[in-house]
């Protein structure tokens, strides 16, 4: 018996030996990497006098620790990369957004400056509220419907709370219609990852609803701008978002049916500039072209500007903002191919600089002056041109997609003025819809294959590639965009704009047309202390007509 | 008449109404929600009915009324060319038959916007008179 006691008791002091000798086991190389890391870091005797060089500033105590007990530890380092990686997205992201939104200032000198002096304010005006219109209907319901199901981002964090996309079910397969989630960005959206990607294309819808402004100027009630842009902030540009970036079905067509990598936009040809100038070509209709603009004979009349100077530097503004808009649109600059941003930069100022070249020279052999507007809507249609391809095409391409868009937009003004007889003050639907579609278009033609954003695009494995480089049905799926533009949202646009015109008038009266919206709409002159010049005969007469 | 104070109570309605819709489709699942949606949607169509009430009082424009029958057309004819480019990525899986079925689509349409439409806008523009 008492032997027996004694075998269990050496028994018990061996097993509490081992489970203690356990408990202390020996530290691996890295936690005693780390200790001797966190040893020879400066300490804060040597922080005290100062740090000129930086060499002493950002070290492993830099790096918090979960434990202070046991000290730094590997997943300590390991969570912060992670951090790290996510705040450098966050934060390239958010610039380039606030450097979109500076945009509006831009298209407000272009638009204005291309007006009368007589609708400066009111023009300026429809600029600037356009931004709060459309930020606010975002918020309430645009937001959802266009990301609400766009979880999976791994750039931003992961988007984990943006899992609600409304699907239906056709031919055997799933298409995404619209999301849900992120109304009011609240409940699970009051997330950090959600507030920046709201950010983002949050100014990016409003691009869109601002291009709108331009074809109808001159002669667009104030309120019913108003009424109009909120429902396109809330409905019309939200639903392509969604089907091209958001989820949705455009984004689907290489999982569900084999067309390429689905439908690419890398910052928005089509989702932003095709959108807005297809409504603009919709509301235009509808609206009628200013007074004196078309003859009986239907010959067009130039209607001049009033300050050049705004139109120039506007168009500066807009080109500095697209360094936002494109190298923006990698959502991070850090892994997933983000270090692409530099070529995105470059793709994006070579299109524009060659968008200028084609229309300068375009005006200036075929014409005889080098007209400043439409170098500037040279600049502005390059742009808009390189937007969907500018994250996948090297810098041949671009600059060739750069200079097609200049001369196109020469071709492309003349036809919607004297073939399709609507009048468009700004060149809105030219720069923009015209220019858009060709973005979308030369995606699928000049997609070089070379990018790689995480090994996959709109998950289907591989790189997005053109005709040119070997993939056609790329081209397919682009051109079911644009037919998907062209059909659906012009459609919807034009529906929602003609029963606005039903219901509250679009257009202004013809005395406050022929007066100047400043103040019949406004209540007060754009420029109050200036002696304004007689307009041209051709617009008096006109204007005498319409009042007779 | 111009911006006048109806106009801005009018619209001053209607982002009420439409703020309040929203809100009751974010939270349509509680009473609250319910009742939010009902009370927004009857405060946008007050604001509209207002809006077309005071519409008359703005004056004569620079705009005569167009055929809605020929705009409907173009409109039916711009969905007809989408359809059709849906229809033959589904009908055929060569990328070639896909690319003529999207060619072919897409001509219907701009056929639409660029030609029907903007025909029919323009039938008694006032440039015309």
């Amino acid at each position: 018996m008492k032997f027996t006691r004694h075998i269990v008791s050496m028994c018990a002091l061996a097993a509490c030996l081992a489970f203690g000798a356990t408990a202390y086991a020996a530290p691996s190389e890295a936690t005693t990497e780390l200790q001797q890391g966190v040893a020879k870091a400066p300490a804060v005797a040597d922080l005290q006098k100062g740090d000129p060089g930086g060499t002493l500033t950002g070290t492993i105590n830099d790096v918090p620790v979960s434990d202070a007990k046991s000290g730094l530890s590997l997943t300590d380092v390991a969570n912060q990369v992670g951090q790290n990686k996510i705040g450098i997205n966050f934060t390239w992201t958010l610039i380039c957004g606030f450097l979109v939104m500076f945009m509006q200032a831009g298209f407000a000198m272009v638009e204005s400056g291309l007006c009368r002096v007589k609708n400066s304010n009111h023009t300026y005006m429809m600029n600037f509220m356009v931004y709060a219109c459309g930020l606010f209907a975002y918020w309430l319901i645009g937001f959802a419907i266009q990301m609400g199901g766009a979880a999976g981002n791994g750039n931003l964090g992961g988007l984990q709370p943006l899992v609600g996309e409304h699907t239906l079910s056709l031919f055997g397969r799933t298409w995404g219609l619209f999301g849900q989630n992120g109304m009011f960005l609240t409940g699970h959206n009051y997330d950090v990852g959600v507030m920046v990607i709201f950010l983002f294309q949050m100014v990016f819808m409003d691009t869109a609803l601002t291009i709108v402004t331009g074809a109808c100027a001159e002669r667009w009630k104030f309120a019913t701008f108003f009424v109009s842009s909120v429902l396109m902030g809330a409905f019309t540009y939200p639903l392509f978002g969604n089907w091209a970036w958001g989820g949705g079905w455009l984004a689907q067509l290489g999982t569900n049916v084999g067309l390429g990598k689905g439908y690419c936009d890398f910052a928005g040809s089509g989702v932003v500039h095709s959108v807005g100038g297809l409504s603009a070509l919709a509301c235009a209709l509808i609206i009628g072209p200013r007074i004196g603009k078309f003859n009986r004979d239907g010959s067009s009349n130039p209607i001049i500007g009033h300050d050049v100077s705004a139109v120039m530097i506007g168009c500066f503004i807009l080109a500095f903002g697209w360094f936002g808009f494109n190298p923006g649109s990698t959502l991070g600059a850090s892994a997933a191919g983000c270090l692409r941003i530099g070529s995105v930069a470059v793709n994006t100022m070579l299109a524009g600089c060659t968008g200028t070249f084609g229309a300068i020279l375009y005006m200036w052999a075929l014409k005889g002056k080098p007209d400043a507007s439409m170098s500037g809507n040279g600049l502005l249609a390059g742009l808009v041109a390189i937007t969907a391809p500018s994250g996948f095409v090297n810098s041949v391409g671009s600059a060739i997609i750069g200079f097609v868009a200049g001369i196109l937009v020469c071709l492309s003004v003349a036809f919607v003025e004297n073939y399709m007889k609507v009048d468009d003050p700004v060149g809105a639907i030219s720069v923009h819809g015209a220019n858009g579609i060709w973005g979308v278009i030369s995606v699928g033609l000049f997609a070089d294959g070379k990018s790689n954003y995480g090994g996959s695009w709109n998950g289907v494995t591989g790189s997005v590639t053109g005709l040119f480089y070997g993939d056609a049905s790329q081209l397919v799926a682009q051109l079911v965009g644009v037919a998907t533009l062209v059909a659906v949202i012009f459609t919807i646009t034009f529906v929602i704009n003609w029963i606005l015109d039903i219901l509250l008038g679009q257009r202004v009266s013809i005395a406050s047309e022929v007066e100047g919206l400043d103040i019949p709409e406004m209540g007060q002159l754009g420029y109050p202390e200036f002696v304004f010049k007689p307009e041209p005969e051709v617009l008096i007469a006109a204007n005498q007509a319409a009042v007779a | 008449m111009a911006a006048n104070k109806t106009q801005g109570q009018q619209v001053t309605i209607f982002m009420v109404g439409i703020t309040a819709a929203c809100a009751g489709l974010a939270y349509i699942t509680s009473g609250l929600g319910k009742t939010a949606l009902i009370v927004g949607v009857v405060l946008l169509a007050l604001s509209f009915w207002k809006f077309y009430s005071i519409k008359s009082l703005e004056g004569k424009i620079a705009l005569k009324s167009q055929p809605a029958i020929s705009k409907l057309a173009g409109l039916a004819v711009n969905i007809i060319g989408w359809l059709v480019v849906l229809l033959g990525i589904h009908l055929t899986p060569s990328v070639g038959g896909r690319m003529v079925a999207a060619i072919l689509g897409l001509a219907i349409s701009f056929a639409s916007i660029i030609l029907i439409l903007p025909t029919a806008c323009n039938k008694n523009a006032i440039w015309k008179a």
